[in-house]
């Protein structure tokens, strides 16, 4: 192997236990990063608390391995834990250069059967704690003026929606919307911001609605094959790389063989009125030749005069 | 003129506020009977509940003629919410449409924000859409009747904004929400997209290049392209019958300029041979393939 691309680095990983958190675990450690591994060490819900063990199971992988890795067993979104897990790399290591956050639990639900607490559980787990990670660590890139990276992993549920996961869609479409916020406001700092979906097989797929549940859980045997959860680090690892260091605000794709970038949201169609108020029958009239064209080929932007019922108004600003 | 809203029944969320109030005013004139569901509270939800906001609007409507009643709450709350569902039924007889317009702000860069400002703003703006979209949505479950959902969204929460990580992740999170009702609720006839609008309120009094010492733009914003009033033609449109075959969809409604989101894909992909990318030959690979264009092209060009 020529140079190891994480030398010298030192990188937080939340939901280090599980099985994509694994994945990045491994593969910065080789690639000469040193660790805190945090997680909750529980279940896949949420609901079993906390599970040290677990936890210390992956730093003492990592160290076997001849990596150096340190845990830290705790709620994420516990802005205590979130800033003890800051202080742990700053007091192990002497500074901090990226944060992955892998971390996240799953209750599905279709929304009219949805209790308060599945939603207020996932959206507290997943959001707050990328919220609350993010602000210890950008308190100390702010002081430090190192630079640094963020990385969020995220889910195709947050992009497209998933319909039993209202929750989960929700809370990982939040991930993209604080995604583009921090690398708005750290930019001036040196730190990028950051997300991947993932696709993979895990404990959490295993969950799936096509799974048969009488068979071995699939993500057993997910190793070595297109659904091999290590398949989302190499990304990983180029992110919190010098290599790239201009690259921030975007969302990535990794699943087996694949690494995809998602483009910006742009607008595709557009319909320009011009009174000083918009008419609503004019509206009415336009929306089929203009916004409701056909929704998967684009078409060129149309743009249409005047409302007909306000001829004579004059234009504030004419259409451009 | 035809009215467009002729006997539907809605639920406008934050129909006290300045875009709120004018989606209830304008509903009304097309004839929808509305629920006016409102804290009353100040924009960064801290002043409590103030029922007399609500009912000038409610008062508003029914002076000019048309029908509305009023519901003072916390749409975050459950039991809030369900009432404001039970209110429509109990009042109109059904339901067709709800609008979610509501929100509060608390700025602050993400490295000074505290646990409250975080939380408070994440709750009443997401959770305050779930609430409400969950016993509507009983509802349609259960009358197959249809129905159209509005979440008003924001450019914060598209394009994300630096000093509202808050703001920016729960409006963000109002598009994945939508995503996933439309996805669930669209074999019982539901239909649920965002608004992503621009209008001067006061919230957009708050803004950074807004001079404090002068009187506030919103005051003036009336009759102009500002004018809230502006935002509200395309809401009508997806509350009709007209928009019964829109969902999943975000447009952007700002002053003359209705625009249609592009739907998230992505652009372009590498693919290995291996399941899992080597990791020296993605190094080698990147700067010629994703990011053969450059990571910092010029913004999207708006069209």
């Amino acid at each position: 192997m020529a140079t190891k691309h994480l030398d010298g680095k030192v990188a937080i990983i939340t939901g280090a236990a599980g099985g994509i958190g694994r994945g990045v675990c491994d593969a910065f450690s080789a690639q000469g990063a040193r660790l805190v591994v945090t997680d909750t060490g529980g279940d896949v819900e949420g609901r079993s608390g906390i599970d040290s063990a677990r936890v210390d199971a992956v730093a003492g992988r990592v160290q076997t391995a001849g990596g150096e890795a340190v845990a830290v067993a705790g709620d994420i979104a516990d802005l205590a834990v979130a800033e003890q897990v800051v202080r742990t790399a700053l007091d192990t290591y002497g500074k901090l250069d990226t944060l992955i956050c892998t971390h996240g639990i799953l209750r599905e639900r279709m929304i009219f059967n949805m209790t308060e607490d599945e939603w207020d559980e996932v959206v507290r787990v997943h959001l707050k704690g990328c919220f609350a990670p993010t602000k210890f660590a950008s308190i100390y890139w702010r002081q430090s003026q190192t630079g640094g990276s963020i990385i969020y992993v995220t889910s195709d549920a947050g992009i497209v929606g998933g319909a039993g996961q209202p929750n989960y869609s929700a809370a990982h479409a939040g991930k993209l919307g604080l995604m583009r916020s921090n690398a708005l406001a750290l930019k001036k700092y040196g730190v990028t911001c950051n997300a991947i979906a993932p696709s993979a097989s895990t404990r959490m797929t295993d969950r799936g609605r096509m799974v048969d549940r009488a068979a071995p859980a699939p993500s057993l045997g997910a190793a070595g094959t297109a659904r091999d959860p290590a398949a989302i680090a190499p990304i990983a690892v180029w992110l919190a790389s010098d290599d790239a260091s201009e690259v921030s605000g975007r969302i990535f794709g990794a699943g087996g063989h694949r690494i995809s970038v998602y483009r910006d949201p742009v607008q595709e169609r557009v319909l320009m009125g011009r009174s000083p108020m918009f008419d609503i029958d004019w509206l009415f009239q336009h929306w089929d030749d203009t916004l409701g064209q056909d929704r998967l080929f684009p078409e060129p932007i149309r743009q249409l005069g005047a409302p007909p019922s306000t001829p004579s108004t004059p234009s504030p600003k004419p259409s451009t | 003129m035809a009215k467009h809203l002729e006997g539907k029944v809605a639920i406008v969320t934050g129909g006290a506020g300045g875009m709120g109030s004018q989606v209830c005013r304008i509903f009304a004139e097309q004839g929808a009977s509305v629920i006016v569901a409102d804290t009353g509270g100040d924009v960064e939800g801290r002043s409590g509940v103030d029922a007399s906001r609500v009912q000038a609007v409610v008062d508003s409507i029914t002076t000019a003629g048309g029908s509305a009643v009023g519901a003072t709450g916390d749409i975050a709350d459950m039991e809030y919410a369900e009432s404001l569902v039970r209110t429509a039924l109990d009042t109109y007889g059904k339901l067709d449409s709800l609008v979610c317009t509501h929100g509060i702000l608390r700025e602050r860069m993400v490295f000074n924000m505290t646990e409250d400002e975080w939380d408070e703003v994440v709750r009443v703006h997401l959770k305050g859409c779930f609430t409400a979209t969950k016993f509507a949505s009983i509802y349609w479950r259960q009358t197959r009747t249809g129905g159209s959902i509005i979440y008003f969204s924001s450019l914060a929460g598209i394009r994300g904004g630096a000093g509202q990580p808050n703001y920016s992740a729960a409006h963000a999170g109002k598009i994945g929400l939508m995503l996933s009702t439309a996805n669930a609720l669209g074999r019982y006839g539901v239909r649920v997209n965002c608004i992503s609008p621009g209008a001067s309120t006061r919230m957009t009094d708050r803004g950074r290049l807004v001079d404090r010492g002068g009187p506030a733009p919103s005051l003036s914003a009336e009759g102009t392209e500002r004018d809230p009033k502006n935002v509200v033609p395309p809401v009508v449109y997806l509350a009709s019958d007209a928009g019964s075959n829109i969902t999943g969809r975000i447009i952007g409604a700002v002053g003359h300029k209705l625009t249609m989101w592009r739907e998230p894909t992505w652009d372009s992909a590498i693919y290995s041979e291996t399941p899992v990318w080597d990791i020296d030959e993605l190094f080698r690979v990147m700067p010629e393939t994703l990011g053969a264009g450059g990571w910092h092209p010029a913004p999207p060009t708006s069209p």
